[in-house]
């Protein structure tokens, strides 16, 4: 189909014929108040916030439901769709409790912001008056429900219903107690539940798991990639560095890459930001001692020159391809032999049709692009076993191990702390093949070394 | 030029300003006047004898030593929103929230406590609090210690201070 012209607040737009308006005003940057919208649900047209002035007709029209026409005049800003606005928000907001000083949407609520672009009116109804519905209400999967604070634009529903088309939630009642719900004695219960909390305009739905930790706008966000499987999810790490303490990561949030993951992620990803600061190996450890980093980096070049026949390196399919690619090289240089065993990593009822990919492994496409051995022959004799936090590393016999390890719990001659991925950057693979850029996200106060510098330190000893 | 620069015009360029006497001599005028005035009647001089005389002019809206106000049930009014941290231009308090079990309401504070040698009185914790549960009107004006950690005052520590003039709860929603 051709595309056609039309005229927003005065600019000139070309746009394709079958696109809805709100989809083309959204695009273009035009500020448009929605609630129900949402570009991976579609339109349902309930929440009216949307209106939108359009030349030759009488009232203000929903921008979600309308289609663009050869020559149409759109209007977004005016007295009369600014007024419409402000009383369609009156409405939405009339049931509300106000209670932003403990909900945890405050902050990135659309209703707080609208209510500041829009709205700016005084209360017509006593708090008094307002309908009482259900608080904090355990919906299971993580998830928090308000009834109160709901705004019934169904984007929750929608997404049970439409996407996971699991249909746990729905809206019952009528009029003032309609509410959000699921069946009596059911519970919320798939493998994405979590992304409607992000789905959720206001703070009827929340992340329990996030509950309270912290509030949002001290937080930074900074896209990077999920490493809970092969899928390469787009994600933000929200992270803040408290006063005398150090960056925490507090959330992930779906970042949207329609390649990829469209606007979601699954639940295990999600909630894999925990696993960045619990049980982290911290300090070195020589013959199950703690010692400090220059006893443990002498110990390590007396172990290399002792074993400089009958090195193998061990590297996890973890890393980013510019640490493999390091390693490649340093095993050239030690004359080691570099594997990378697989197995560990494929997880069968992890992996589901759409985001969850049985390959565990964040990088291991990249393994296969740079031609990393995968097998790593029975007969042979390890003089030293040298491990980048592979998960094998336990069950490989060797005259001397050395480990570099994110977490804490395997036991070794020689045990060293490794920055974890959200401390370093690089490349991850994912399993089509496509290459994302992570950046470095967390910045502790005492840096851990990542593989490139464990690797600098090495190729310093050989030579 | 940078957009951010302001040009302000300079003063005193004119003769009599460069000359400086004139300046110099209202100056000095004004100090001798007083020199005069106190060494002739020592005891018309306005002074407090601290500690010993304690000050009286402290009224309702001096910003003296926090603390946190009660709910009517006597429970505590702060619900953790972090208003106040947020507000704080110094950074001094310092906020753990929790789940609030008692029914009363949803969150609470888990920890609360304000740096007090870090904290510069101005006030906007007060200001910012939406539901009264932060006020500066203990009349508290001297917190002695021994140590740093003293002034770090906890929650249980703000919540004991009274206030000093009258007015003991929350008064949010009202």
């Amino acid at each position: 189909m051709s595309d056609i012209t039309i005229t927003v607040d005065g600019k000139e737009l070309t746009v394709p014929r079958d696109e809805l308006l709100i989809k083309i005003l959204n695009k273009n940057n035009f500020a448009i108040p929605q609630f129900c919208y949402h570009d991976a649900l579609g339109m349902d047209g309930n929440c009216r916030m949307c209106m939108v002035e359009i030349e030759g007709q009488k009232r203000p029209q929903i921008a979600c439901n309308t289609l663009p026409k050869e020559g149409m005049e759109v209007r977004t800003r005016g007295e009369k769709i600014d007024a419409t606005r402000q009383k369609i928000l009156e409405l939405e907001l009339i049931n509300h409790p106000v209670d932003c000083p403990i909900c945890d949407q405050a902050g990135e609520c659309k209703l707080q912001d609208y209510y500041m672009d829009y709205g700016l009116y005084d209360s017509n109804i006593a708090k008094s008056d307002k309908v009482h519905q259900r608080k904090h209400i355990d919906l299971g999967s993580e998830v928090m429900l308000d009834q109160e604070r709901c705004v019934l634009c169904a984007r929750c529903t929608r997404f049970t219903s439409d996407i996971t088309k699991t249909h746990e939630l729905g809206i019952i009642g009528r009029g003032d107690h309609a509410c959000v719900s699921t069946m009596p004695g059911k519970k919320l219960d798939n493998a994405y539940a979590m992304n409607v909390v992000d789905l959720c305009p206001v703070g009827a739905l929340t992340s329990k798991d996030f509950r309270f930790k912290q509030r949002v706008w001290f937080l930074t966000s900074t896209p990077s990639i999920c490493h809970g499987c092969a899928k390469g999810c787009n994600i933000f790490i929200d992270h803040n560095r408290e006063k005398y303490k150090d960056d925490t990561v507090y959330r992930f949030r779906p970042r949207e890459n329609q390649q990829i993951n469209g606007h979601f992620i699954c639940d295990t990803g999600r909630l894999s930001y925990k696993e960045l600061q619990e049980k982290r190996q911290l300090e070195s450890i020589f013959e199950a001692e703690p010692v400090e980093m220059d006893v443990a980096t002498s110990a390590l070049k007396t172990m290399l020159k002792m074993h400089l026949k009958d090195i193998v390196i061990l590297a996890s399919p973890e890393l980013y391809k510019e640490e493999l690619e390091s390693l490649m090289r340093l095993s050239e240089r030690l004359n080691a032999t570099l594997v990378c065993p697989m197995e560990s990593y494929y997880d069968e009822r992890f992996g589901d049709d759409w985001l969850k990919s049985p390959q565990r492994a964040a990088n291991a496409k990249a393994i296969e692009q740079l031609g990393i051995s995968t097998e790593l022959s029975q007969e042979q004799h390890i003089g030293l076993l040298m491990s980048f936090d592979h998960r094998d590393f336990p069950e490989i016999k060797s005259d001397h191990s050395v480990t570099f390890q994110t977490h804490i719990g395997v036991d070794a001659d020689l045990i060293l702390p490794l920055a974890a991925y959200s401390e370093v950057a690089g490349t991850l693979v994912n399993e089509d093949g496509i290459e994302q850029w992570c950046k470095q996200v967390i910045h502790r106060k005492e840096p851990l070394y990542s593989v490139r510098e464990w690797v600098r330190l090495l190729e310093g000893v050989e030579s | 030029m940078d957009k951010r620069i302001k040009t302000v015009p300079r003063y005193g360029t004119g003769f009599k300003d460069r000359l400086y006497l004139p300046a110099i001599y209202e100056g000095m005028k004004i100090t001798f006047k007083h020199l005069k005035d106190n060494v002739s009647d020592s005891n018309a001089i306005d002074v407090l004898e601290y500690p010993e005389e304690q000050p009286t002019d402290i009224t309702e809206r001096y910003r003296g030593l926090h603390r946190l106000t009660h709910r009517e049930d006597d429970t505590v009014a702060c619900v953790a929103c972090f208003m106040c941290a947020t507000a704080c231009p110094s950074n001094c308090i310092f906020i753990e929230a929790t789940e609030r079990t008692d029914g009363v309401d949803e969150k609470m504070p888990q920890r609360f406590a304000i740096d007090t040698l870090e904290c510069i009185f101005c006030g906007y914790c007060v200001e910012a609090c939406p539901c009264d549960a932060i006020r500066m009107d203990t009349g508290i004006f001297s917190l002695t210690g021994n140590a740093r950690e003293d002034f770090v005052l906890e929650k249980e520590q703000l919540l004991a201070y009274k206030g000093a003039f009258g007015e003991e709860k929350s008064i949010a929603g009202k």
